[in-house]
C-alpha cells in the first residue's frame, strides 16, 4: 500500500486522540468512583439505579413512619397497662369489699373514694396525648376524647400508616373500643382493620366506607371526585357521641360505667352490687388485655417491617453500588494499560513523523 | 548539421519538460495539506519521430497533460458515508444534551423530587395535624412543579439550540452551493479546451463532500462536467452555473411543534413561493439535528406531559374527596390542566393551597384532624399503576423515559464512533491513492533534476559539436 504523508499524520492524530479520550474516561471513573455517570454509559444500569434510588428513598421514609408508629403503639401499650393496673386494683378492692367479714359501710365509703380516684385516673389515661395528639380519640386528635362523666367525643377512626410499598398498619386504638367496649364481641375485639398490615389492594378496596361513623360512604375513586353535586350530598361526617351511660351494642363493657356502678354500690353499701362489680371488672380487664394483645401484635408486625426495611435499605445500597460504582482495581489497571499505550503511541509517532527522505539528502 | 540542431532542440524541450515536471512536484508539495487535493503528474509522450529512409529518428518527448490521480468511485463513497457521519454527529451531539436533562447520576432530578413529594405526604399521614408537615407537602409539591417546568424548559432550549444550528448549517450550505456553481462554470470553461481542470475538480469534490456532511444530497455530472445537486428529493440546489438557496423560517404549521421551531424552505427562483422541504432533509448534520429536535425531544415532552397530567389528575382526584383542616371539602391540589398537552409546562400548586397549607386535605371526613386517609391514598399513588392503561407506575414510567434516552444516546454515540472509523478508513484509502508523499516527491525531484542536468549537458555537447563543425576549416 502506498503511504501518503497525510495518512501518517492522520493516523498519529487519530490514535493519540483515541488514547487520550480513553484516558480521560478512565480518569473520570477513577475520580468519581463511578462507572455510570450518565444514562448512556449503561442505560439498563442507569434505569435500574433510578428504581433502586426510588426504593431507597421510599424505604427511608417508611422507616421514619415506622418509628413514629412505634412510639404511638408503645405509648398506647403503656397507657393500657396503666388501665389494667387500675382495674386490677379495683378488682382487689372489690374482692375485699365483697364480704362483710373484712369491711363495713364505713370502709366501703373510704374505698369508694379510692375507686373514684381510679375512675378519674382512667379518664386521665383516656385523655393521654402524644405530642399534641390525643391517642384515644380516633381521628379526633385535637380535643380530649373523654369528659369527666366518661362521655366519649372521639370517633372510631383508625389511623393507618404507610409502612411499605403495598402495606398499611393501624397505629391507634380508638377509646370507644377499649374504654367503652364498642365493637367488642364475646370472642374479643372486632376491629375494622386487621392487626396484620393490610395490603394496598385491601386498602384500596376498603376505601373509606366502614370507617365512617354515620354510615356515609366516602368514595375516593371514580368520577364522583370531579362532580361537585355529589360532594354536596355527602356532607361532612357527624361526630359519634357515645354516652357514658349507654349500653354498648356489642359484647363489650364500658369501663367507666363499671367503675361508676362499683363506686355507687360501695357508697350505698350494696354487697350484692359489689359482687356483681367483680364480674364486670373481670370482663373489663379481659377487654383491656385483649386490646393490649392486639397492640402487641401490631408492634410485632411493625418490628418485622423495621427489620425488613433496614435489610432492604442495605440491599438497595448494595444494588446501586454494584450497578454504578467503578471496579477501582480494574480501573487503575486499565489506566496503567492505557498510559503505556499512550506513551508507546507518542514515541512511535515521533519517529514516524520525523523521518523523510529529505533528511538524508544533503 | 540538422541533426545537431535537432539534438539541441530535443535538449531544450527536454529541459522545459523537466521544468514542467518539477513545477508539478512543487505544486504537489505545496498542496500536501490542502483538503481534497489529489496529487498531479505530468504525462509525457514521445514526439512524432522523423522518418529518414529506413530510419525513424525519435524527436524527444513533450508534456501531454497534467492529470490528477483520483478514484471517482471512492470520492462518491466518501461523500455518501460523510452524510451518515454528519447525521451521526448531529444526533450524538444533541442526544448528549438531552441525556444531561435526565441525568440523575450526579444531580437531583425529577425522580427524586417526585419521591420527596410522596414522602412529604407520608409525613403528613403520620401527623396530619402538624402545620410543619403540611408546609413540607406544599414545598415539595412546588419543587416538583418547578422541576417539571425546568425539565420542559431545558428540552425547549435544546430545540431552540437545534433551530439555531440548523439555521447556521443552512447558511453554510448556501455558501457551498454558490461556490460549487461558480466552479461548475470554471470547469466547463477549462475543459472545453480539452485540458482537465484538476484543481477546480479537487476543490469541487471537496465542497460536495462538505455539503453532503451537512445534508443528504444526490448529484450527477452532466456532459460538460457540470454537477447538478439535489438536496433531499426535490430541492435542486445547483444546476450548471446557477444555484438556489435554502431558507430557514419559523412555522406554526405542524401541530406537534413547539413555538419557534424552524423549518427549512426551498426557493426555486427569487420570485417563487418558498417550499417546505424539512421532511426531506433526513441525512447529514441537519438531518441529525432535525431528528433529535422533532422526534426525540418532542416524544420526551409528550411523555413528560403524560406523567405530569397523570400525577396532577390522580392527586387532585383523591384530594378533592377529602376535607381540609377547616372541615371544608378538598379543593384541587394542583391546578388541573385542561389537556394532557402542555401539562408539564403548566403544572402548578393550586393558589389556595399555596396561600394556606391548612387547605391541604388529609382527612377523609370532616371534624377529624387526625384522619390521614386522603394522605395515605396520595402516598399510595406512587405505587399505583396509573399510567399506560394501568400497567405502569409513575416511577416505572419515568425510569422508562430515562432508560430509553440512555439507550438512544448510547446507540447514537456508538453509531458515531463506528461511522468515524468507516470514514477514516475511506480517507486513508483515498490518501493512499491521491495523497502526496514527500518521499515520493523528493525522489521525483531528484529524478527530474537529473533529467534537467542531462538535457543541459546534451545542449552543451551539441554546442561543442557545433564548434567542432565550425572550426573544421581552421584545422
Amino acid at each position: 500500500m502506498r503511504i501518503a504523508d497525510k495518512m501518517a499524520y492522520e493516523q498519529v492524530k487519530g490514535s493519540i486522540s483515541k488514547n487520550r479520550q480513553q484516558m480521560s474516561e478512565l480518569q473520570n471513573q477513577a475520580a468519581t468512583q463511578k462507572r455510570v455517570t450518565k444514562p448512556s454509559d449503561d442505560p439498563l444500569a442507569a434505569s435500574r439505579v433510578l428504581a433502586h434510588r426510588v426504593d431507597l428513598q421510599g424505604n427511608q421514609q417508611f422507616t421514619k413512619s415506622l418509628g413514629y408508629a412505634r412510639s404511638f403503639l408503645e405509648y398506647t401499650d403503656q397507657s393500657l397497662s396503666e388501665v389494667t393496673d387500675a382495674l386490677v386494683r379495683a378488682k382487689e378492692l372489690a374482692i375485699r369489699q365483697s364480704n362483710d367479714a373484712s369491711s363495713g359501710a364505713e370502709t366501703r365509703k373510704v374505698v369508694a373514694t379510692e375507686v373514684e380516684q381510679l375512675y378519674n385516673s382512667l379518664v386521665q389515661i383516656g385523655n393521654r396525648k402524644l405530642g399534641d395528639r390525643f391517642i384515644f380519640g380516633g381521628y379526633r386528635t385535637q380535643n380530649a376524647p373523654f369528659d369527666v362523666h366518661g362521655n366519649y367525643s372521639g370517633d372510631e377512626g383508625e389511623m393507618l400508616i404507610h409502612v411499605d410499598k403495598d402495606a398499611f398498619l393501624a397505629m391507634n386504638t380508638p377509646g370507644s373500643r377499649v374504654f367503652m367496649g364498642s365493637g367488642f364481641t364475646k370472642d374479643g375485639p372486632k376491629f375494622v382493620s386487621p392487626e396484620q398490615a393490610m395490603t394496598i389492594e385491601e386498602f384500596d378496596g376498603q376505601k373509606l366506607e366502614g370507617h365512617t361513623p354515620n354510615g356515609l360512604p366516602v368514595e375516593l375513586r371514580g368520577p364522583a371526585s370531579l362532580d361537585p353535586d355529589k360532594q354536596k350530598e355527602q356532607g361532612p361526617g357527624e361526630p359519634v357521641l357515645l354516652q357514658a351511660g349507654s349500653s354498648t351494642a356489642d359484647g363489650g363493657v364500658n369501663l367507666f360505667r363499671v367503675l361508676r356502678d362499683f363506686e355507687t354500690s360501695l357508697r350505698t353499701n350494696d354487697k350484692g352490687g359489689v359482687q356483681d362489680a367483680m364480674d364486670a371488672i373481670d370482663q373489663a380487664i379481659s377487654q383491656v388485655v385483649l386490646t393490649r394483645a392486639q397492640v402487641g401484635s401490631r408492634s410485632t408486625t411493625l418490628d418485622n417491617y423495621v427489620q425488613s426495611k433496614e435489610k432492604e435499605k442495605v440491599e438497595d445500597r448494595i444494588a446501586i453500588s454494584n450497578l454504578e460504582d467503578a471496579d477501582i482495581y480494574a480501573t487503575v489497571s486499565d489506566i496503567n494499560k492505557t498510559e503505556s499505550t499512550l506513551q508507546a503511541t507518542l514515541q512511535t509517532s515521533g519517529k514516524l513523523i520525523q523521518k523523510s527522505l529529505l533528511d538524508f539528502i544533503k | 548539421m540538422p541533426r545537431i540542431w535537432s539534438m539541441m532542440d530535443i535538449g531544450k524541450r527536454s529541459m522545459a519538460n523537466s521544468q514542467t515536471s518539477l513545477q508539478t512536484v512543487a505544486h504537489n508539495i505545496a498542496n500536501k495539506d490542502t483538503a481534497g487535493y489529489s496529487r498531479q503528474r505530468v504525462d509525457q509522450v514521445t514526439n512524432e519521430p522523423v522518418g529518414e529512409g529506413r530510419l525513424r529518428i525519435g524527436m524527444g518527448a513533450r508534456a501531454a497533460t497534467v492529470s490528477r490521480t483520483n478514484n471517482a468511485y471512492l470520492e462518491k463513497q466518501l461523500e455518501r458515508e460523510g452524510t451518515t457521519l454528519g447525521f451521526a454527529e448531529g444526533r450524538a451531539d444533541l442526544m448528549g444534551r438531552v441525556e444531561q436533562v435526565y441525568n440523575e447520576q450526579t444531580t437531583k432530578g425529577l425522580n427524586q423530587y417526585m419521591g420527596e413529594f410522596f414522602n412529604a405526604f407520608r409525613e403528613l399521614s403520620n401527623n396530619p395535624e402538624s402545620l410543619a408537615a403540611r408546609s413540607m407537602v406544599k414545598e415539595s409539591a412546588e419543587f416538583l412543579s418547578k422541576n417539571f417546568q425546568h425539565v420542559t424548559k431545558q428540552l425547549g432550549e435544546i430545540q431552540g439550540d437545534a433551530d439555531f444550528r440548523v439555521a447556521t448549517k443552512v447558511e453554510e450550505i448556501n455558501q457551498l452551493t454558490k461556490e460549487i456553481a461558480s466552479l461548475n462554470m470554471k470547469i466547463a470553461n477549462v475543459e472545453v479546451t480539452g485540458a482537465p481542470a484538476n484543481d477546480e475538480r479537487d476543490r469541487r469534490d471537496q465542497l460536495v463532500k462538505d455539503l453532503s456532511q451537512k445534508v443528504n444530497i444526490k448529484y450527477a455530472e452532466g456532459k460538460s462536467g457540470q454537477l447538478t445537486i439535489t438536496a433531499g428529493n426535490t430541492a435542486v440546489l445547483v444546476s450548471g452555473s446557477s444555484f438556489c438557496e435554502l431558507q430557514c423560517a419559523p412555522t406554526g404549521e405542524r401541530a406537534d411543534k413547539k413555538e419557534g421551531n424552524f423549518d427549512v424552505f426551498y426557493k426555486s427562483s427569487p420570485d417563487s413561493t418558498p417550499f417546505n422541504v424539512t421532511k426531506q432533509l433526513t441525512g447529514g448534520e441537519i438531518g441529525g439535528l432535525l431528528n433529535v429536535r422533532d422526534e426525540v425531544v418532542n416524544r420526551s415532552l409528550d411523555k413528560l406531559d403524560e406523567l405530569a397530567y397523570s400525577l396532577t389528575s390522580e392527586v387532585n382526584r383523591a384530594h378533592m374527596e377529602g376535607f381540609d383542616r377547616y372541615d371544608n371539602t378538598g379543593t384541587m391540589f394542583f391546578n388541573q390542566p385542561a389537556t394532557q398537552k402542555g401539562a408539564a409546562q403548566t403544572i402548578a400548586v393550586n393558589k389556595e393551597i399555596r396561600e394556606d397549607v391548612g387547605r391541604i386535605a388529609a382527612a377523609g371526613q370532616s371534624a377529624a384532624p387526625g384522619d390521614n386517609r386522603i394522605a395515605n391514598i396520595v402516598s399510595a399513588l406512587e405505587y399505583k399503576q396509573s399510567l399506560r392503561g394501568g400497567t405502569s407506575t409513575l416511577d416505572d414510567f419515568y425510569s422508562g423515559i430515562v432508560g430509553q434516552i440512555g439507550i438512544e444516546t448510547q446507540r447514537a454515540n456508538s453509531a458515531l464512533e463506528s461511522q468515524k472509523d468507516i470514514v477514516s478508513q475511506l480517507k486513508n484509502v483515498r490518501e493512499s491513492i491521491s495523497g502526496v508523499s514527500l518521499d515520493e516527491e523528493t525522489t521525483k525531484m531528484i529524478e527530474f533534476q537529473k533529467a534537467f542536468d542531462a538535457s543541459a549537458r546534451l545542449i552543451r555537447t551539441a554546442d561543442e559539436m557545433m564548434d567542432t563543425v565550425l572550426n573544421l576549416k581552421r584545422l
